[in-house]
């Protein structure tokens, strides 16, 4: 049915098990396994010879595909602002990271890119040159069929200005290759029980990052037209199939009820082990796919 | 394929000519979820048996070629690939003997994306590895 949700995974679920443990074709035949359609990638990670993959890489990526039956759904990059010390990358070279990465998602059939802006304060400001290097690869994203889209990320909520800057932008330049993605751990509402993460205990948003932002799901309503992909993040999911942080129950109405029929790409990021993340993800498919076939069952 | 901790069992070994060792090699699987340019690595410590080497005085062979944290930090177009090895250099006259030692380290990543007083960030390994030859 059209106005069914899409369901992919993201390699990224796997970071504990790839590449000591698992392949890219073990992790293509897990992802597949579970009735997914598409799958996501980060560049750096995932592609060998990133940015310029060589022809064998190619035919074994294209193969995958092939075999598996599975679509690339979003590609992640970064736009590293500070690779150099002391001096920030211009708009030039930020446009150029973009391009890089535009083409190599091209290149493999993604329909989504992700960049990740450096940013320039605590509250994760990205770099300014965000604005005008995107708007120089807008026409190189549109003759690509490519969407760009910042991923609205703990600790940033929905309603705050790094949101606001990037929809002032998309009704500024009128773009249709530019647009948000939402990842689901802004919902989270409840304590990580296990988790090392990067950031330090005693850093102003441990406590934010450890107990949850609790963005309440009704604020997706506001911003649905600029809604293009969602990273479905999640920690833990118990033997009883109940999802410890992330409040499902309540974002899969919402998703419904603002008719959004894009992707909902599984995350995984839990403890950092591997052999874990392959079963957390099939379980959280079939919480997700509960959910939806609940909402479906009420008459609209 | 790496081993699953940072610090690998093979590619722990002394450096140098047999006889006129002048350092330890200490092999590493990349510090990072994703590759990542040279020049965002700024630097490593390493212990050894309790023997402290600060990052500014270690380097890292990548590729073959050997990296001070200077050469590191220049290093804005040459990339640590997923799955690509590297050795951190100490430099420790003499070598180590052979025997189960003790090495820690702390690979210093800046990721552009962490608020500015999170780079660089520490990623640390510690564990017992094996040197088999003098």
């Amino acid at each position: 049915m059209e106005d069914r949700f899409k369901y992919g995974v993201s390699l990224y679920s796997f970071t504990e098990d790839f590449g000591s443990v698992m392949s890219i074709e073990e992790g293509f035949d897990h992802i597949a396994d579970t009735g997914a359609t598409g799958i996501e990638i980060l560049g750096e990670t995932h592609v060998t010879g990133y940015p310029t993959p060589d022809k064998a890489w190619l035919d074994r990526w294209f193969g995958l595909l092939d075999r598996t039956g599975l679509e690339p759904t979003n590609m992640c990059s970064w736009v590293d602002t500070k690779l150099r010390l002391g001096q920030s990358l211009s708009v030039e070279e930020g446009a150029a990271e973009l391009t890089r990465d535009l083409t190599l998602a091209h290149q493999l059939g993604f329909k989504f890119l992700r960049p990740k802006f450096g940013v320039i304060s605590a509250d994760l400001v990205p770099d300014p040159i965000w604005a005008p290097a995107v708007e120089r690869v807008l026409d190189l994203a549109h003759k690509l069929n490519i969407v760009i889209c910042p991923e609205i990320h703990s600790p940033t909520p929905i309603n705050h200005p790094v949101v606001h800057g990037y929809i002032d932008f998309i009704e500024r330049t009128g773009t249709k290759n530019f647009a948000l993605l939402i990842d689901t751990g802004i919902f989270q509402d409840r304590p990580l029980k296990s988790w090392v993460h990067e950031v330090p205990e005693g850093d102003s948003d441990h406590a934010k990052l450890i107990n949850g932002m609790k963005v309440n799901p009704e604020e997706l309503v506001g911003i649905a037209p600029y809604i293009a992909f969602i990273q479905a993040k999640f920690h833990h999911i118990d033997d009883n199939l109940h999802d410890e942080n992330i409040p499902w129950e309540k974002v899969m109405p919402v998703l419904k009820r603002i008719g959004y029929t894009g992707y909902l790409s599984s995350e995984y990021e839990g403890v950092r082990e591997p052999w874990v993340a392959i079963d957390q993800v099939r379980r959280q498919h079939v919480l997700l796919r509960r959910l939806e076939a609940a909402c479906d069952a009420v008459p609209a | 394929m790496y081993e699953f901790q940072l610090i690998q069992s093979t590619g722990f070994r002394n450096h140098g000519p047999e006889g006129a060792r002048d350092g330890v090699e200490v092999r590493l699987r990349l510090p990072n979820y994703r590759g990542m340019r040279l020049s965002l690595l700024d630097g490593i410590d390493v212990t050894l048996d309790g023997e402290f080497f600060s990052h500014e005085v270690t380097s890292l062979i990548l590729g073959g070629t050997v990296y001070d944290l200077a050469a590191m930090r220049d290093a804005t177009t040459v990339r640590w690939a997923m799955g690509e090895h590297a050795s951190v250099l100490v430099p420790k006259p003499g070598g180590l003997l052979p025997g189960i030692h003790h090495v820690k380290v702390a690979a210093l990543v800046r990721s552009p994306y962490f608020p500015p007083h999170l780079q660089p960030l520490p990623v640390h390994g510690e564990r017992l590895a094996t040197i088999v030859l003098p």
